[in-house]
């Protein structure tokens, strides 16, 4: 087997203990919501830039099927925000909060250059390092604005919680 | 332009017309119906087309994905979104399986037409009461889904 295969496995456990592991219980909505809010956000962004040929993913899951790296858009990365959105500071000032945030975004985009150098899960083509940095940044922001959104308002999400019980 | 194209293009139309008429209360569910769904089309319609048991010949982003974008991503997240915005609670059992019936035949029904006369889906080793069987299962996962997500005691999920 490939290395890249074991990566992929590896991603889907630590991907899976990682969920178990830093989202509490309390918090399994919201980590839920945040995890399918990326998933949705970077499966049409990745989308575009695939279809650009900006980045390629040779080797992947139901290479028949699709181009994208299913492992990477479908589950780890979503995770990932998971994680990053529950375990964040909402409460107090901006600094902190911007670097819990840059900090996330640096590992994360070093994490992808890793991948693309060594492995052949993915391959960079007109995307260069520093702007998957920035990709990242958006990427992580927008979802963050849009799961904000939706745990804004407590009373409304209560009154809506009523729903069906 | 091909037919398929215009029926591509009056999918998202209708689709997004359908989005205007969810009540303001009901944004929330809406959106978790719609994002949950979306993780249950995208894995299952990529399996499907793996296993080549169904293809799309005209589909949007071709070159990189084999399954059906616009079904999968838009509109058929948004079909579900609406199934759990007017789901009939508080009706009689009977009510609420008619209300799945529903759902599932005319989406099934709308299928083999699309399937029968234009290139958008090709049905290679599958049959209409697959989709059928299959369009509800998802709508129950998803129905039970928020039931969970927005529930604060225990639930009777039927």
């Amino acid at each position: 087997m490939l290395m890249e295969h074991w990566i992929m496995i590896a991603m889907w456990l630590f991907g899976f203990a990682g969920f178990i592991l830093f989202i509490p219980r309390k918090d399994q909505r919201k980590g839920i919501l945040a995890f399918l809010v990326l998933q949705a956000i970077i499966w049409l962004c990745d989308m575009i830039t695939f279809a650009f040929g900006w980045q390629s993913a040779p080797v992947r899951l139901l290479p028949k099927a699709t181009d994208m790296p299913l492992t990477l858009d479908y589950f780890f990365y979503p995770v990932l925000f998971a994680i990053y959105y529950v375990n964040k500071k909402s409460k107090g000032s901006l600094w902190p909060r911007f670097i819990y945030f840059f900090v996330w975004i640096s590992v994360l985009s070093l994490f992808d250059i890793v991948i693309e150098k060594y492995t052949d899960l993915l391959e960079y083509e007109l995307l260069k390092r520093n702007l998957m940095w920035i990709y990242f940044g958006f990427l992580f922001y927008v979802s963050h604005f849009c799961c904000n959104w939706f745990f804004k308002d407590k009373t409304l999400f209560q009154t809506e919680r009523r729903w069906g019980t | 332009m091909r037919m398929e194209w215009w029926i591509i293009i009056s999918v998202y139309v209708v689709a997004t017309g359908i989005l205007f008429f969810i009540p303001k209360n009901k944004i929330r569910l809406s959106i978790v119906a719609f994002l949950f769904k979306q993780l249950i089309t995208f894995l299952i319609g990529l399996v499907v087309v793996e296993l080549g048991l169904i293809e799309y010949p005209v589909r949007c982003f071709a070159s990189v994905s084999r399954t059906s974008f616009s079904y999968e991503y838009y509109a058929f997240p948004v079909v579900c979104a609406a199934f759990n915005v007017w789901y009939p609670t508080n009706r009689s059992l009977l009510y609420r399986m008619g209300y799945y019936v529903g759902y599932c035949s005319v989406l099934t029904v709308i299928e083999v037409i699309i399937e029968k006369h234009t290139q958008l889906i090709k049905y290679i080793h599958w049959e209409w009461y697959i989709t059928w069987i299959s369009l509800c299962i998802s709508f129950f996962i998803v129905h039970v889904f928020c039931l969970w997500f927005f529930a604060k005691e225990r639930v009777s999920y039927m």
